[in-house]
């Protein structure tokens, strides 16, 4: 907590609402030239922007564990933290809707979704339920904070309650299943856009949406993990909490890499032509990032079950980063197998011989860098642009929640010191102002 | 009525004529290619596979009746016609590009820039010469070709349809030297495309993807080269005929 005061705090708030303003601006240079700026093709049609959107849907997960942890398997010694996880959720999925703005050719447009929606489409029921979760969380993350919306945050306050504390419980409580399956639906509809994709082998799956929503359970609670570690610090009074949420990354990613491999295993024993051309494209050309994904957040949990790791704030930090980069690193994973397996592939006719099936080369739409308009491979890589506006989109999440914590009574002492709640917070409100 | 299209790669002598016509006629811009040909098997076109077996493959919008694309677009900017061709709204369209990732055939082209900067970019011999059909036109009240495309939007085969009302078959077909491609009602079966289906095993792309394409393709026949002359009895099968 000492941290909101320190010259740190401000500095880094400075930092992140600069690389905000970048990535504003590089959007507004984007819309001027097109997405020519990104190094997408006809070919490789989406790309960072994409990945960042699973990336965020994923980590805005934490707010829903925590209050499924607290009001359905009653581990209370997380509560100090349910309200810094509804806050994370709310950024993070906010965050996941600005990130797919520059992905728009017609941002302009946009209003066609509400005035013509066509409801076959997966992206459709997305935006539906981004938005109601965007919703919930805020009302989720309201009713949390009630209690202490007191002295000059009393404006906020509802007038008719009398007992904002027993007001707030019972809500929070009730409410809880229903974030639970709103949370829940974000990650699944997410999933669908991919999984629906019948012409791409790496996604046509059924295994995407239960293995969207074991990377969410793990990337949501790490990012609340390194919310907490950077807003708490790891006084020894938060040890038995962060305990808990590092037991519940474990559990998420062992069913992680289960689906994953269990995916990866099927494709590989049928030894079909097009599985085995998409393993390729994950196992010969990406083999590097394959490595991150997995040995990144596998180190990272091995890390975060040591006693010095979660009682030093530096490590603590790093470690969580650690895991979120494997993370990030699986999303951008999610590309590369499915636009580099051309779709129209086949024997020729009659050349049974040749084999390996041929692809039939697709119009780029740009030139590419040896000035090819036709290929059936697009080798990508994130152009400056791109970088720069997800980079926007992370500082965003980290403005908004450091903000936030400032103005509003998000940060709460642990549950041994609930008792007190109410005066502390307050105190630390009218510091903090 | 169900439009559709019959190639017949017998006769396709990879000239590339229709690609031609097609950017013509709807004035593609730079990069953009709404009908492809290319030599199955080969990296280049014209230059056949070591095995020698050469034969071109002319791909469009397939124009499926079960279209991927359609179902994937948010804001039905891409939709079936009456007669079951795949049209864009170049008014509707908001330029996500899920139908560019739904399609597997790989036809449908996303506006990277604005075409009018390419053009403005690129060395012209005559500067305001524009190739295409000139005027926009619209379908049922909606806007499905446009001579200058707006930056940022999706667009591909249309089947011509700005030439539907005049009676005319789309300019792929018209082009054609070697009267390879023929156009006409899939659902009739009195139809001339449906008799060729029927009679020369019409086949369709990828049809292990269930997307029921309006494009129906004849094989070629068996081409008699020296090194063929051998083991002529051998490879019958192979030919699909």
């Amino acid at each position: 907590m000492e941290l909101i005061m320190s010259k740190k705090y401000k500095t880094s708030l400075i930092i992140s609402f600069l690389l905000m303003v970048i990535a504003l601006i590089l959007w507004a240079v984007q819309i001027h030239y097109g997405l020519i700026l990104t190094n997408l093709s006809n070919l490789f049609s989406w790309g960072f922007y994409i990945s960042g959107l699973a990336f965020f849907v994923g980590n805005a997960a934490g707010g829903l564990v925590l209050s499924a942890s607290i009001y359905m398997l009653g581990l209370k010694e997380l509560k100090a933290f349910a309200r810094l996880g509804a806050l994370s959720a709310f950024a993070c999925v906010t965050g996941a809707m600005l990130i797919v703005l520059p992905d728009i050719g017609q941002p302009l447009r946009l209003l066609n979704l509400l005035l013509h929606p066509q409801f076959l489409s997966p992206l459709i029921w997305d935006v539906i339920v981004l938005n109601c979760y965007t919703l919930l969380t805020l009302t989720y993350f309201y009713i949390l904070i009630l209690p202490d919306l007191t002295g000059k945050l009393s404006f906020l306050a509802p007038k008719k309650i009398s007992d904002p504390k027993a007001f707030s419980e019972k809500w929070a409580r009730r409410l809880s299943p229903l974030a639970l399956f709103s949370a829940a639906s974000i990650h699944i509809v997410t999933a669908w856009i991919f999984s629906t994709q019948g012409s791409r082998e790496w996604w046509f799956t059924a295994i995407l949406a239960p293995d969207f929503l074991s990377v969410a359970v793990f990337a949501g609670t790490t990012v609340v993990l390194l919310a907490s570690a950077l807003l708490y610090g790891t006084g020894e009074e938060h040890t038995a909490a962060y305990k808990i949420m590092v037991k519940i990354i474990l559990g998420a990613l062992i069913l992680h890499l289960f689906f994953m491999y269990n995916e990866i295993f099927i494709k590989s024993w049928y030894h079909a032509e097009s599985a085995l051309h998409v393993l390729k494209i994950l196992f010969q050309d990406y083999l590097w990032l394959h490595l991150i994904e997995v040995i990144f957040p596998v180190v990272a949990v091995y890390l975060l079950f040591k006693e010095s790791v979660l009682q030093s704030q530096k490590k603590l930090v790093a470690t969580t980063i650690l895991l979120l980069l494997g993370v990030f690193a699986h999303r951008y994973l999610l590309m590369p197998g499915a636009y580099n397996a051309v779709p129209l592939s086949f024997l020729p006719l009659g050349q049974q011989a040749i084999g390996p099936a041929w692809s039939y080369p697709i119009a780029l739409g740009r030139s590419a860098a040896n000035g090819d308009l036709f290929s059936a491979h697009w080798a990508y890589y994130p152009s400056l642009v791109e970088v720069g506006i997800f980079i926007g989109i992370c500082a965003y999440v980290f403005f908004f929640i450091a903000c936030v914590c400032k103005l509003l009574p998000v940060l709460t002492p642990t549950a041994a010191a609930a008792a007190t709640t109410t005066t502390t917070t307050t105190t630390i409100t009218k510091s903090a102002q | 009525m169900r439009r559709g299209w019959v190639i017949d790669l017998e006769k396709c002598i990879g000239c590339r004529s229709c690609m031609v016509a097609c950017k013509q006629h709807n004035a593609g811009p730079r990069g953009t290619w709404w009908n492809r040909v290319f030599t199955p098997g080969s990296s280049e076109h014209m230059i056949p596979s070591p095995q020698g077996k050469e034969y071109f493959l002319p791909v469009t919008c397939q124009h499926c009746k079960n279209a991927p694309c359609v179902r994937a677009c948010p804001v039905d900017a891409t939709y079936h016609q009456s007669d079951n061709s795949v049209l864009i709204d170049y008014d509707r369209c908001i330029g996500c590009r899920c139908c560019v990732t739904a399609c597997p055939y790989g036809v449908r082209q996303f506006n990277w820039e604005d075409p009018e900067k390419i053009h403005a970019r690129e060395e012209q011999s005559v500067p305001d010469y524009r190739y295409g059909y000139p005027r926009e036109f619209y379908k049922d009240g909606r806007l499905v070709y446009m001579p200058v495309r707006y930056k940022g939007i999706t667009e591909k085969c249309h089947f011509c349809v700005h030439y539907q009302e005049e009676g005319l078959d789309p300019a792929c077909v018209r082009c054609c030297p070697g009267n390879a491609r023929y156009v006409g009602d899939l659902d009739d079966p009195m139809s001339e495309v449906s008799r060729l289906i029927r009679d020369r095993d019409g086949f369709t792309l990828i049809p292990e993807k269930g997307t029921d394409p309006s494009c129906y393709y004849l094989p070629p026949k068996r081409k008699n080269s020296i090194e063929d002359g051998a083991e002529e009895g051998a490879e019958n099968g192979a030919n699909h005929e």
